[in-house]
């Protein structure tokens, strides 16, 4: 059954298309520095940045698992999650990207290792009102 | 620039809400406890402390508005005498000491007050809990749903493919350190714990373990420093303070703390914690291999192995080594949380950068009964807190 999906968050990440790139976060680099940031700060927060110039950016694609963990018991509000609790991964990734960022895993506990390869996706967090409520989440290729 | 003298120090036992040991007393009662132990051993009344520096909570006292400086000095008598109240998350105990031994350091005041009491609530330390999209520790929880455990976590895994660190081994470090508060009678667990019994307590937060992470207690510490010229008058004896810093996040930190950051191929370190401690050691010209003990901040098992290597106390990779070959023990070569460490205490997060200056001055002083490292003459102390922060101090005889 198809759900509607809707983001936890609104402009944090898209699901995209096969046109620009697929699943993505919606951050940010630095034109001077090279810095990536997920999400978008205002300015560059590197102190060494001789002028800050943030330009919109994606990160999505492929990286590598440098670390992960195991939600062995559901975390307090304002995390959501559909009833009963299942523990999950909660995945490290360095994107190829240049960006180390957290989110779920997909797959299961005893599925993942460091140093794995893993790809983004936005996959459902939980659902309510016929809404699957997504978030960006890590899978393993 | 005074030198600077730890005089006296007091600690109210740590425990849960409800138990026979704290019961259900309130912040100030914990540290009116300690204080009042602190100044009888130190030998100085009440109306001789000329400052106060306090580890101030957001969790309760204060007013609810982090004033927990205030409550202490109301309690014992409004002599109207400069109060600061330092937030830092757990490191706000490391910053009060801090400032408060500038105070003295700097001549500005001879006999100040530093103090740290918390009472918990329960469970897991959440986050504030307001809806801000904003807010990066908002939006972890919101998008990913990562508390803080799962944060150690995956410092210890990423351990565990760097240097093959076994579960067993993250266990033995519990069992050490439970093993060295069955002498601490401030302890909250005073009792040991075997590998089995770490090994079969439920995962928190795979690969770390119930018994691997400290709980939150309740608690209160206090010390009272002055000038070595004053000290003089009160003791041939003095510990000596021979360095105190506080240091910040670096902006090339690589570990995991909020959403995202740059990826980097380095091992991933706390940076404000070794600032504070390389810091230190800069500061007191006492290198990190003269050391006769350690007390660091043991969220979890995982630090008591990593820390000592990026400090320098020992090589990258050694730690498991030392731990296994008895080395981390009150007697060994390299003694890690002598004290316990807060897994036996449990974190009451505003005492424990003052309660870690208790234990330095009860061990530099031989007074550390059961787990006393032998001949200790010089300790480092160190915490870390929410925001970044940390602080160090480095105490000797």
């Amino acid at each position: 059954m198809a759900a509607v999906r809707e983001a936890c968050v609104p402009g944090l990440f898209t699901e995209g298309g096969t046109e620009d790139g697929g699943a993505a976060l919606l951050g940010a680099r630095c034109r001077g520095c090279g810095t990536p940031y997920f999400p978008a700060p205002s300015h560059c927060r590197n102190p060494d940045c001789a002028a800050s110039n943030l330009q919109p950016c994606r990160f999505g694609g492929q990286g590598t698992l440098w670390s992960y963990s195991v939600a062995n018991f559901a975390p307090p509000p304002p995390h959501r999650y559909d009833e009963p609790f299942k523990p999950y991964v909660i995945g490290v990734v360095d994107l190829d990207a240049g960006l180390r960022v957290v989110g779920q895993m997909v797959d299961g506990v005893g599925e993942v290792a460091v140093g794995c390869r893993v790809e983004l996706v936005v996959a459902p967090l939980f659902h309510e009102d016929g809404k699957a409520v997504t978030s960006w989440k890590f899978k393993r290729i | 620039m005074q030198e600077v003298v730890v005089l006296g120090v007091g600690m109210h036992r740590f425990g849960k809400t409800g138990d026979a040991v704290v019961g259900n007393k309130s912040v100030t009662e914990l540290c009116r406890s300690a204080v009042n132990a602190a100044l009888k051993d130190a030998g100085v009344s009440w109306r001789q402390i000329q400052a106060v520096a306090a580890a101030s909570s957001r969790f309760s006292g204060g007013k609810g508005w982090g004033l927990n400086g205030n409550d202490v000095v109301e309690d014992f008598g409004n002599t109207g005498i400069p109060v600061y109240n330092l937030s830092a998350g757990c490191a706000a105990g490391g910053n009060a000491f801090n400032v408060g031994y500038s105070l003295v350091a700097g001549g500005l005041h001879d006999m100040v007050l530093v103090v740290g009491g918390e009472v918990m609530p329960k469970g897991m330390i959440q986050t504030s809990g307001v809806a801000d999209n904003n807010d990066p520790e908002y939006l972890r929880q919101r998008c990913v749903g990562m508390p803080g455990p799962a944060f150690w976590a995956a410092l210890a895994r990423r351990r565990m493919f760097e240097h093959g660190t076994t579960e067993a081994q993250f266990a033995k470090v519990t069992v050490k350190a439970r093993k060295n508060a069955v002498g601490n009678p401030y302890a909250r667990f005073q009792s040991e714990v075997s590998l089995e019994e770490v090994l079969a307590s439920p995962f928190v937060s795979d690969p770390l373990r119930l018994f691997e992470i400290c709980p939150v207690s309740n608690g209160a510490a206090a010390v009272v420093i002055c000038s070595a010229a004053t000290a003089r008058r009160f003791t041939s004896q003095p510990v000596t303070v021979a360095a105190s810093t506080v240091a910040t996040i670096g902006f090339d930190d690589a570990l995991p703390r909020s959403l995202a950051g740059p990826a980097s191929s380095g091992h991933g370190y706390h940076t404000e914690a070794k600032a504070a401690v390389l810091r230190a050691f800069e500061q007191s010209g006492i290198g990190p291999r003269e050391l006769s003990f350690t007390e660091l901040q043991d969220n979890t098992c995982y630090y008591e192995l990593a820390f000592p290597e990026e400090w320098g106390l020992c090589d990258a990779g050694e730690a498991e080594s030392l731990l296994e070959a008895g080395q981390t023990t009150p007697t060994g070569r390299m003694p890690i949380n002598p004290s316990g460490g807060f897994v036996s205490f449990g974190e009451a997060t505003t005492a424990m950068g003052v309660f870690q200056i208790a234990e330095l001055t009860w061990q530099l002083r031989g007074q550390a009964g059961a787990r006393q490292v032998p001949a200790a003459r010089v300790g480092l102390a160190q915490t870390n807190g929410l925001g970044g922060n940390a602080t160090a101090a480095i105490l000797k005889r």
